[in-house]
């Protein structure tokens, strides 16, 4: 009862101060603010970039490169883009629990029946059966399409309501250049941040793909490539390359158990010394497995820049504490007299430290709140600097609690060698 | 030396007018030491202020050393207080952060001596004072007479015409305060011209000129001491004193 | 001014004299890096290219109708395009391309001599020489620079279905990476038989300016759906005029296309730079927000300080301290701050300069940068102390006699 009493004597006492010194204060409140707020926005892009985005079996999910280049000169060792007939030996092993086979490409898509003309410009994503599971996509309706081969496409959320209005399209049939595809499952909105099946040529903050396809079909229908390619023969359309020495598709893997990794990794050794031995190839035998996060980290995903933004931004802050710091000494001795004065009539140290803490703890809330409205606007304004991180630019809750911690932290820090200091200035009052 | 002539100095508050100086008259001749006295607000501090050219005056003739100081620039009376005054304050005034010498040294500064002829006055002013060997030390560590002392250097180094004393024993014990006095006295002696403002009626008997303030006007001693309280009882406390001081002189010994 | 006796007092509030002096430093350190971001960032915005950015528009864009996939047809509608659009007032020459300049990835392919297929492992560069698919405007279009040979002509391209290489031209630095300074002409690459060769235009920012290799083969129609930008060279001061007309013209001509972008070559390149632009226009905004924080702080620090030594100065002016000498006090004292936090900021800087170059690429800080950012320091930080140094100048000499 006591202590409650005197808690709420101290927050008056704080309200007081703050009146009596409003701009110093509101300067503080200002730089620490500006401070947790520029640190807090680069944070919330350095989380979005650096979260896992399937932390479920992230630990379980293998990209594979292999180094199976014909001749010599490979453009990569080992490359992460495969040739068909290698992309298809894997997935003919029975030690993944699933896979994936995919490759990126782009349509126009309609409704057929409309009488619109209008098409839209759609990402594809054209891929074996097993990638819907493997990556628990999230079906709103319908379900994925169960062979590589057929006139039946997923679509997804956006997509859905830019053609159907968001409505159950399963069913329905698309014109996609010219093909007519049907509608066999729509996903819900699908958010993956980054987009770990295709984090390479910079697109770890794509959104997730418009339309999924059969691979074979895609590839019958000459769907081209819009992702990364290598060849090292001639091609004329995608049609062809089933047999050639054409790079371009990704794969991955599930593995029910993590154990099995070195079991999948001498499959994929033998599998290339085979060929080797067959004379086709003069490589080193050089497969990789890296699973989600690994993948992640080998691609760069978190963006150098904003990286090295959040360096400076932390030393901004440090400068905002020191700056918050030094004005708060100078309130102090200006109040030294009632401190002095408080002491005299019988206030313990602990009490003058209570209020002293009352006070930076309802000014680091102050600052918290003022704090994450900036860290807001410094997101967007990042963003406008910097468009490629659009989609990366979201205040996740916990940032938003990272945020008030921030500011609660740097508050108190800030106030730490005044506050030592006003408690001197009573010790040498009563020594005069 | 010094020549005040009808000086009047009002403080203006919102509400009331003070008038700390009434046509205010005084004159100090060369090697004179006079001591001002009178009760706490009679004006004696405005007085020693307005003669030590830190506070302006408001009607009136100030003549200091033979320069008229009524409107002159504040950079000039800056300069007539470096060249001109030396200072003795009651609480000493010392710089806590600068040494004895740093301390001695600093109005040499500003007056615009070089290193060799500062360095020569500084010890010069140490060594009358007999502190020539602490030049090294922080005045926290002297006593508070010996600081009083480093602070008669200070006003000495700068060679002034006339030294102004404010309560300079005012902050000291009897036997501190003494040696002080002695200070003043010596210098004196040698030709300095000394106004020194008191409440020790002992002190301004020692003097050889004495002169009471009273409600911001010049009272002639002689006529007001016999209806003053404090000058009547002063007569019978100067042995009291005396004998004090010298006891606790043999106490200290 | 005593400045060994300054020294002394500024140690004595070590804390806050500290404190300031790692801010100056933090400031300085930020301050002159972020400068440097922006200066290689606009120092490479303003490097040559060897193309007329200003005058040349392209126009990207992507056929939405399934008939296209018929390529006759999509060969013809692209033809009529390039013919109406050469038509309009104010383009002098029209042409199209598989890829842009100023770029860093796309077409890239293996380029060597067909009697030297070793040397692509002696130049790495080789291995990623850009692949141009055009046709026989190109020259024209980009106003390329001949040096040997001839351009490429009408005769030069090739039908569907062809399996010969043709003719190719190439830039300078290729040529000089496969044959120095002999000459090229005839020469049997396995991309082509070489009949001219070109001065360097930027191909690829991000390599070296001497790696700038390039073919290019009058094959795009050979080629028609990867034929996705068209270029315009634009008589100067049209390009607005011709600007507002190219979508109109183009639907047109057939209305099923997605034009995603009409822009300017200078337009592309800024969209090239513009992450690093970015960059560095958020160090600047950093910058600046850190420089009105520090100076709040010196504001606060001389206050501070001045509040305690009221009493002081008071003396200083009683013992014949004329104003100015105050303010010069005061000034110098400040001062002093700000040479210490510039000697640390240099020190700063270095170390800032080495931290930041692991995640992104950076100039080294010159020295006259050093002494301009220091500059800034002085006069912004003299400009937040001036009022509390003028404040404490007027500080009355009669404090001096008054007793706490």
């Amino acid at each position: 009862m006591r202590s409650d009493s005197l808690f709420v004597y101290n927050l008056t006492l704080a309200m007081q101060s703050f009146k009596r010194a409003p701009t110093l204060y509101f300067l503080i409140m200002l730089t620490l603010s500006i401070g947790v707020g520029v640190l807090c926005a680069n944070l919330a892009l350095v989380n979005s970039m650096a979260s896992d985005p399937i932390p479920e079996k992230s630990g379980n999910l293998f990209h594979i490169n292999m180094n199976t280049w014909p001749d010599d000169q490979p453009p990569d060792e080992p490359m992460h883009i495969l040739r068909y007939r290698d992309a298809m030996a894997i997935t003919a092993s029975d030690l993944p629990k699933r896979s994936a086979v995919f490759y990126a490409s782009g349509v126009y898509a309609r409704d057929a029946e409309s009488t619109s003309m209008k098409r839209f410009d759609s990402d594809v994503r054209a891929t074996t059966p097993g990638f819907f599971e493997l990556t628990n996509a999230p079906f709103a309706y319908g379900s994925a399409f169960q062979k590589s081969r057929g006139m039946e496409i997923v679509i997804g959320d956006q997509l859905n309501q830019k053609i159907f209005a968001g409505k159950n399209s399963v069913g329905k049939t698309l014109e996609l250049d010219g093909e007519l595809l049907t509608i066999v499952g729509v996903l819900k909105p699908w958010i993956l941040r980054p987009l770990f099946y295709h984090p390479t040529e910079r697109r770890a903050f794509n959104l997730t793909d418009d339309i999924f396809a059969p691979l074979e079909t895609a590839i019958d229908l000459g769907w081209s490539i819009h992702a990364r390619s290598s060849s090292a023969v001639d091609y004329a359309g995608i049609e062809e390359t089933r047999d050639k020495d054409v790079y371009y598709l990704q794969v991955w893997v599930e593995l029910g158990d993590v154990n099995q990794k070195p079991a999948l990794q001498s499959y994929l050794d033998n599998y290339s010394q085979q060929l080797k031995d067959a004379g086709e190839h003069p490589l080193a035998i050089k497969n990789e497995l890296h699973n989600v996060n690994e993948w992640l980290k080998v691609n760069k995903v978190v963006d150098q820049k904003v990286l090295a933004f959040t360096l400076a931004s932390i030393l901004f802050l440090s400068v905002c504490i020191f700056n918050a710091s030094s004005l708060l000494l100078s309130r102090f001795h200006a109040a030294k007299f009632e401190v002095g004065l408080r002491r005299a009539i019988g206030a313990s140290n602990r009490h003058m430290l209570m209020q002293g803490l009352t006070e930076s703890v309802l000014l680091g809330l102050f600052t918290g709140v003022i704090a994450l409205v900036l860290s807001w606007l410094f997101l967007k304004l990042s963003v406008q600097f910097l468009p490629r991180l659009t989609n990366l630019a979201v205040l996740e809750p916990k940032l938003l609690v990272l945020g008030m911690l921030l500011a609660l932290v740097t508050s108190i820090a800030s106030a730490l060698y005044p506050l030592y200091r006003a408690n001197r200035y009573t010790i040498s009052a009563e020594l005069k | 030396m010094l020549n005040m002539n009808n000086i009047s100095r009002i403080y203006q508050s919102d509400t009331i007018q003070t008038h700390a100086l009434r046509d205010f008259s005084l004159n100090v001749k060369a090697g004179e030491f006079v001591a001002v006295t009178g009760p706490s607000g009679s004006g004696k501090s405005t007085f020693l202020n307005v003669a030590g050219l830190l506070d302006n005056f408001d009607r009136g003739q100030y003549e200091l050393d033979g320069v008229s100081v009524q409107g002159l620039k504040d950079d000039e009376l800056s300069r007539l207080r470096n060249e001109k005054i030396g200072f003795i304050f009651q609480n000493y005034n010392l710089i806590p952060d600068y040494s004895i010498f740093d301390n001695v040294d600093m109005p040499l500064r500003y007056r615009g001596f070089n290193a060799s002829e500062r360095k020569r006055r500084v010890e010069q002013a140490l060594e009358k004072v007999g502190l020539a060997s602490r030049f090294k030390y922080l005045p926290s560590q002297l006593s508070g007479g010996q600081q009083q002392r480093v602070a008669i250097a200070r006003a000495l180094a700068g060679e002034p015409k006339i030294l102004l004393a404010d309560e300079p024993t005012g902050n000291l014990d009897s036997l501190m305060a003494r040696q002080v006095m002695e200070i003043l006295h010596d210098l004196n002696k040698e030709g300095a011209t000394i106004i020194m403002v008191t409440h020790d009626p002992d002190q301004a008997r020692e003097v050889n000129r004495n002169v009471q303030v009273i409600d911001g006007q010049l009272a002639d001693f002689k006529i007001y001491a016999p209806l003053d309280r404090t000058s009547e009882n002063s007569g019978k406390t100067v042995s009291a004193a005396v004998s004090a001081s010298i006891a606790e002189e043999m106490e200290n010994a | 001014m005593n400045i060994k006796a300054l020294l002394k007092s500024l140690l004595l509030r070590k804390f806050t004299t500290g404190l300031l002096i790692l801010q100056l430093a933090i400031t300085l350190g930020l301050l002159i890096n972020s400068v440097i971001l922006a200066v290689d960032t606009n120092n490479k915005l303003a490097q040559d290219t060897g193309l007329d950015i200003d005058n040349t528009l392209i126009v990207s864009l992507h056929p939405t109708s399934g008939e296209y996939r018929n390529l006759d047809y999509y060969r013809s509608i692209v033809s009529e395009d390039l013919q109406q659009l050469s038509e309009l007032s104010g383009v002098e020459s029209v042409s199209l391309m598989n890829q842009l300049p100023i770029n860093q990835r796309g077409m890239l392919g293996n380029v060597y001599d067909l009697d030297d297929p070793e040397i692509v492992h002696r130049d790495k560069y080789l291995r990623d020489s850009k692949i141009f698919l055009t046709n026989e405007n190109l020259s024209n279009t980009l106003a390329l620079a001949l040096l040997e040979g001839r351009f490429l002509t009408k005769d030069d391209q090739l039908d569907f279905g062809s399996d010969q290489n043709g003719n190719v031209l190439i830039t300078e630095s290729l040529k000089k990476a496969l044959y120095g300074d002999g000459s090229a002409l005839g020469q049997e690459t396995n991309n082509g038989r070489i009949v001219g060769v070109v001065k360097d235009i930027m191909l690829n920012p991000t390599i070296p300016v001497d790696k700038q290799y390039g073919v290019f083969a009058n094959r795009v129609m050979e080629f028609i759906f990867i034929g996705r930008y068209y270029l315009l060279k634009i008589s100067p001061g049209q390009v607005e005029a011709v600007r507002n007309k190219v979508s109109d013209t183009i639907l047109a001509v057939q209305a099923e296309r997605d034009i995603y972008r009409i822009m300017t070559m200078a337009e592309h390149m800024k969209r090239f730079y513009s992450h690093d632009k970015g960059l560095a226009e958020l160090f600047l905004l950093l910058c600046g927000l850190m420089i009105f924080v520090t100076a709040i702080s010196s504001y606060a620090y001389s206050q501070f300080h001045i509040s305690r030594q009221k009493k002081y100065i008071g003396i200083r002016r009683a013992l014949g301290a004329r104003k100015k000498d105050i303010l010069l006090y005061v000034l110098t004292e400040n001062w002093l701050v700000y040479s210490i936090g510039c000697a640390l900021g240099l020190v700063m800087t270095l170390g800032f300069n080495i931290l930041l170059s692991q995640y992104i690429s950076l100039s080294k800080p010159d020295i006259m940068l050093f002494l301009l950012a220091s500059a800034v320091i002085f006069i912004a930080g003299t400009i937040a102390t001036l009022i509390p140094a003028i404040k404490t100048s007027n500080i009355p000499p009669v404090i001096a006699t008054r007793t706490v």
